[in-house]
């Protein structure tokens, strides 16, 4: 084996001549291209990932449902939840930025993979809490639902249906808000985790191999 | 002052461009991938000059750029199959006399090694440019014995490849 690897050493080493040659202006040319790295995905994501919560408030349904708190007696909760979860924001926000700023090329490998998986954590805990807020939501809503005595005028619909009791009506509000707020939670979940894990599993499996050999 | 920049940083560049195509054709098995990868790499290298201070000499600081390129930043866009132009190009062997034993066997090894993991392509590449294992745990971020244990496994692990 040693042999075959020295020869190849050798071989490799006289190989300059056969490498592409680029010219002055090729290169120059490319030092303004946009960069298409791992790195600036991740970024670009976790950006997406921050705002997308935020987004769904000015969707009209969400503004309509805004009212809806307030009718089921909840809006304190509101009010208490997004203070909370803008001052929460806010802090990711800042850590993120701080860890972008740590990852740089002139690291070692280990370093450098070891901080962008970092990185990548601050906003998976980011994502983790938004989610268990969108699902704590429904929850809230629900026991607004399940406290009110009279959720369907709370709800915005001024008819009563006749041919159905109203303690059967409230089980069934019940049941379809925290089936919804499930559906809602797991299928925003999947998509982050399908994300995440295509972005990340060469960075996974390679830090993982730097890591392993300082055992 | 940034025109003065750029042109030092291409020149550089264009005079070590040798090391970043090595390191594509190891990560690489086709012409538009070994372009892109460049690319990719160049592109880094000239968001990290302006920290770069000649404390080291300019081909000593690409590789670890190049290398972090290729192991951490750069995201292949397809399944890149192997294509024969490009083959013969890159791996025409350079034996100096022509020998056909030693064409095959370092045609062998060129596979074997373009199997590797990404790391271990690292400790091979850092291997063949001649550095010393201080050199190449320092870029990798791991101790100087580990590197020694890992070459030993990665030479045993080509050994499987080449006798299965």
């Amino acid at each position: 084996m040693m042999d075959e690897l020295e020869l190849l050493k050798r071989d490799w080493q006289k190989k300059d001549k056969q490498l592409p040659q680029l010219s002055f202006d090729d290169i120059y040319k490319m030092i303004w291209k946009k960069s298409s790295s791992i790195v600036k995905w991740i970024f670009l994501i976790s950006i997406i990932e921050f705002l997308v919560p935020h987004l769904l408030y000015f969707l009209p349904s969400m503004s309509k449902n805004l009212a809806v708190w307030k009718d089921l007696g909840l809006g304190n909760f509101l009010l208490i939840s997004n203070v909370l979860q803008y001052t929460v924001v806010l802090y990711f926000i800042f850590q993120f930025y701080r860890r972008y700023r740590e990852i740089s090329t002139l690291d070692n490998a280990k370093k450098l993979l070891s901080n962008i998986l970092k990185t990548r954590k601050t906003v998976k805990y980011y994502v983790i809490f938004c989610l268990s807020l969108i699902f704590m939501s429904f929850i809230v809503m629900a026991v607004g639902i399940y406290l009110n005595e009279d959720p369907m005028v709370a709800m915005g619909y001024n008819y009563q249906p006749e041919n159905i009791s109203p303690e059967k009506l409230k089980t069934i509000l019940i049941s379809t808000v925290v089936v919804l707020g499930i559906v809602v939670t797991l299928v925003m979940g999947c998509i982050y985790f399908l994300l995440y894990g295509i972005l990340l599993k060469k960075l996974k499996k390679n830090y993982k191999e730097l890591k392993e050999m300082d055992i | 002052m940034t025109k003065d920049l750029e042109h030092q940083f291409v020149t550089e560049l264009e005079c070590n461009q040798n090391i970043v195509h090595k390191v594509c054709t190891l990560y690489t098995n086709d012409r538009d991938s070994h372009n892109d990868l460049f690319q990719e790499i160049t592109i880094q290298l000239w968001k990290a000059y302006p920290k770069f201070r000649g404390e080291s000499k300019f081909s000593t600081w690409m590789y670890r750029v190049a290398l972090n390129t290729a192991i951490t930043l750069y995201r292949k866009s397809k399944k890149s199959i192997p294509t024969q132009d490009y083959e013969s190009v890159m791996f025409k062997i350079t034996a100096d006399e022509y020998d056909p034993t030693e064409e095959q066997q370092l045609k062998l090894m060129y596979n074997a090694v373009r199997q590797l993991g990404d790391v271990d392509k690292a400790l091979v590449f850092l291997y063949l440019e001649d550095k010393d294992y201080r050199e190449i745990a320092e870029t990798l971020g791991i101790t100087e014995v580990n590197a020694r244990v890992k070459m030993n496994r990665i030479k045993n692990k080509l050994k499987t490849i080449l006798n299965p």
